[in-house]
């Protein structure tokens, strides 16, 4: 009876061992398959057209990575990338995307309409960062770089920052950017990239100039103006100063540059370059009956990176000392800059400061009062301040 | 008499199976309900199960005989009879909701190609050997899957604890008892592990601060539960209600994740592991109710079982959302009134046992 049970026991493991070692064929070769490296979609009438860049490994590590263009239409995005898999006999798996390109027309409408497949889909990951471009989405995957022969991972390189790297793009993903839309302010915004042609100058370093021949390119992107979506709708922009100082406000912004200009020393106009070394930021709200203050403030840390005087006595290995006409100065553009960025939330309808998440959280009493009106009714109060070594 | 388990034993099992099956789609079930309250309403289940637990547990001491023992006391023999194929029912269909769930998630993040139904048939192959066992099973599993348990849910604790926005869950309370108690009903299938404790009456010896040890091991692994719920919300806020697979997504917005890549599936292959046996469990108890109700052979019930649960998993595979609506009404209903209200009642109208008994289970 006990060898009966081991055979039993046997026959089932093996039976187990082949479900589980068959998939051997299923396995991809590296080699000899290709990567989705982003999507831009465009819209036509009511037509989507997907773009998708596609990365071919090389197994030569001096040979580039090749890379393909493939292009599908359909009614929605899933029916666009089902196209595209019908002409050219290869459904891709988008796992390695890391980047959705919208074009203006798909801005007209709701992005919402496009960007929710991805929200919802396993197919891709919710964390790829979204942008959206200046003209059409597959111009951006069209053109060559001189910083990556594929398109998308230059891209990737100014939108993707590590930490010490200015803080100048207000970097988003699918799935925060979804977040935002069905949050209570319905507002979000996400990256506006245009390109930006670079002449070709003769007295370019010659190992530059090899780069760039190799990679065949001679675009940059340029991602530091922010698009400002209400109810998915594209509503306004944030300019690059506006740019950087929301996500001086928002997000912590270490060892980012601070241009401060026109800083008067003994009648002459000094232009200073400071870095952040640390950004404390607060955004509350107070509310009563009859005000609603939206309190920002903001308080940087600086040192001086460069400047343009006439003669400076020290090193910039020691963190210089800051002249409180500096701070003034820095201060007062900063506040403009707070105020400007107020003024574009109040006009654009946009609410990407979350004033009304803070309503809700916050100041839950008043949120029936000021839900409807808060962008219109709200006072801001601003406070800034720079230090320095003293 | 001969015990079973050990307490340390009933400790390490709920520590090992009680949160991990509460990770998957729970989170995004209360959440459609409750919103950023989601966590009250897990608080809700914990606080009933706590409730209820106190009860068996002070049965457990002055008690001498077993939960079907009792059963009997009470209620006689044919009441104890139809009792018992109301826990087979419970057991049943709780089952049904969470194995589906794994399959779907196991097929979808796992597997690139399109996976076919024998990538999950092993768990049905597991599952019958383990349902053919004693309740002695369940100890020695428990105390090998509360380290697994543990590994995967720190790992996956650290990793989103940063990215969370915990003041996404404020104003607290303002989404209102009924939308919290909808949550709390509608996770029902999730929660009544105290069920599991009825079985565990008179399976092990409980001696002084013993009743405190499995309070304690029954409460932190639950608060752990309510913490995920608020780490949960405040990492998706306002689209926590569509993320069905709320384990995989939680960790991988971390910048550590971006860098160095899917590492956070250490943990969530461990979580899946421990998952394994924990849905395995109403599988197991609704065996044992098969064989004390009908008396046959344990590996008869456990074909039983799991051959009927294979078999919905299999046919009604795209028709889960239809079980899913009849569960959370009539269902849930039922899972309360087993996993609640019976164990209490049951324990406050306990009966002095003259004859000292305990099956062996």
């Amino acid at each position: 009876m006990k060898l009966v049970h081991a055979k039993i026991a046997m026959l089932i493991t093996l039976l187990l061992s082949a479900i589980f070692f068959t998939n051997d064929f299923g396995l991809i070769d590296i080699e000899k398959t290709a990567i989705v490296t982003a999507i831009a979609i465009d819209q036509t009438d009511d037509e989507y057209s997907v773009s998708m860049e596609i990365a071919v490994p090389e197994s030569n590590k001096l040979a580039e990575n090749k890379k393909a263009l493939l292009s599908g239409k359909g009614k929605t995005v899933s029916g666009a990338i089902r196209d595209m898999g019908d002409t050219s006999g290869w459904y891709p798996k988008l796992y390695f995307c890391n980047l959705i390109i919208l074009g203006q027309s798909v801005a007209q409408n709701n992005v919402i309409k496009v960007l929710d497949y991805f929200a919802k889909t396993l197919r891709i990951q919710d964390s790829a960062t979204v942008v959206l471009a200046e003209n059409t989405a597959k111009e951006l995957l069209e053109s060559t770089s001189p910083l990556d022969n594929i398109s998308s991972f230059a891209l990737q390189k100014i939108l993707l920052k590590n930490p010490g790297f200015d803080n100048d793009v207000a970097n988003i993903d699918v799935k925060t950017f979804c977040a935002d839309y069905y949050s209570k302010n319905a507002s979000s915004l996400m990256p506006k990239v245009s390109i930006i042609r670079q002449e070709n100058t003769d007295n370019s370093n010659q190992t530059t100039k090899d780069e760039s021949t190799k990679t065949g390119g001679n675009t940059v992107f340029n991602a530091t103006k922010t698009a400002l979506f209400k109810n998915g709708k594209l509503v306004g922009e944030l300019n690059e100063n506006q740019t950087f100082i929301y996500n001086l406000i928002m997000h912590p912004s270490k060892e980012t540059a601070l241009k401060v200009n026109g800083v008067d020393e003994a009648g002459e106009k000094t232009d200073y370059l400071l870095t952040v070394v640390d950004n404390k930021r607060k955004i509350s709200l107070g509310a009563d009956r009859y005000n609603l203050d939206l309190n920002i403030s903001l308080n940087l840390f600086c040192r001086i990176a460069d400047q343009n005087s006439k003669q400076s006595k020290t090193t910039y290995t020691e963190n210089e000392y800051m002249d409180i006409k500096i701070i003034k100065k820095a201060e007062e553009q900063l506040y403009n800059d707070i105020n400007s960025l107020i003024e574009v939330s109040k006009t654009s309808g946009c609410d990407f400061l979350r004033v009304n998440d803070l309503l809700y959280r916050y100041c839950h009493k008043y949120y029936p009062v000021y839900k409807d009106s808060y962008l219109s009714v709200f006072t801001p109060k601003i406070s800034v301040s720079v230090s320095g070594q003293k | 008499m001969k015990f079973q388990l050990k307490t340390r034993q009933v400790c390490l099992f709920f520590i090992a199976f009680l949160p991990v099956s509460k990770l998957f789609t729970m989170p995004s079930i209360i959440a459609g309900c409750a919103s950023e309250d989601m966590w009250i309403s897990t608080l809700i289940n914990l606080l009933l199960d706590l409730i209820t637990l106190s009860f068996v547990l002070w049965t457990c001491k002055k008690t001498k005989t077993d939960f079907f023992g009792l059963l009997e006391l009470n209620f006689g023999k044919l009441g104890s009879k139809i009792i018992l194929l109301l826990y087979f029912f419970t057991f049943f269909f709780k089952a049904l909701l969470p194995i589906n769930q794994q399959k779907t998630y196991v097929e979808l993040t796992l597997y690139e190609t399109l996976p076919s139904f024998l990538n999950f048939l092993p768990f049905f192959l597991v599952s019958f050997f383990f349902c053919c066992k004693r309740i002695r099973v369940l100890g020695r599993v428990a105390d090998i899957f509360w380290v697994i348990t543990l590994i995967g849910l720190i790992l996956i604790f650290l990793l989103s604890f940063t990215n969370s926005d915990f003041s996404a869950v404020l104003p607290i309370g303002a989404q209102g008892f009924i939308n919290q108690s909808k949550g709390a009903f509608y996770s029902f299938n999730w929660f009544g592990d105290c069920a599991y404790l009825m079985f565990f009456i008179g399976q092990f010896q409980v001696k002084k601060n013993d009743c405190v040890k499995v309070f304690l091991s029954y409460l932190i692994p639950g608060l752990f539960v309510v913490f995920f719920m608020i780490i949960f919300y405040g990492v998706f806020t306002s689209i926590a209600f569509r993320q069905i697979f709320a384990l995989t997504e939680i960790s991988k917005y971390t910048i550590v994740i971006n860098n160095i890549g899917r590492f956070d599936y250490v943990g969530i292959i461990c979580i899946l592991a421990s998952n394994f046996f924990a849905l395995a469990l109403p599988l197991y108890f609704a065996s044992l109710t098969l064989n004390k109700i009908f008396n046959i052979k344990p590996w008869i019930c456990s074909l039983i079982v799991n051959g009927l649960t294979c078999f919905c998993v299999l046919a009604f595979a795209e028709h889960f959302a239809s079980i899913e609506k009849f569960l959370s009404v009539y269902g849930n209903a039922l899972f309360f009134i087993t996993a609640n209200v019976l164990p209490i009642i049951t324990c406050v109208l306990k009966k002095e046992n003259k004859e000292n008994e305990v099956s062996a289970c």
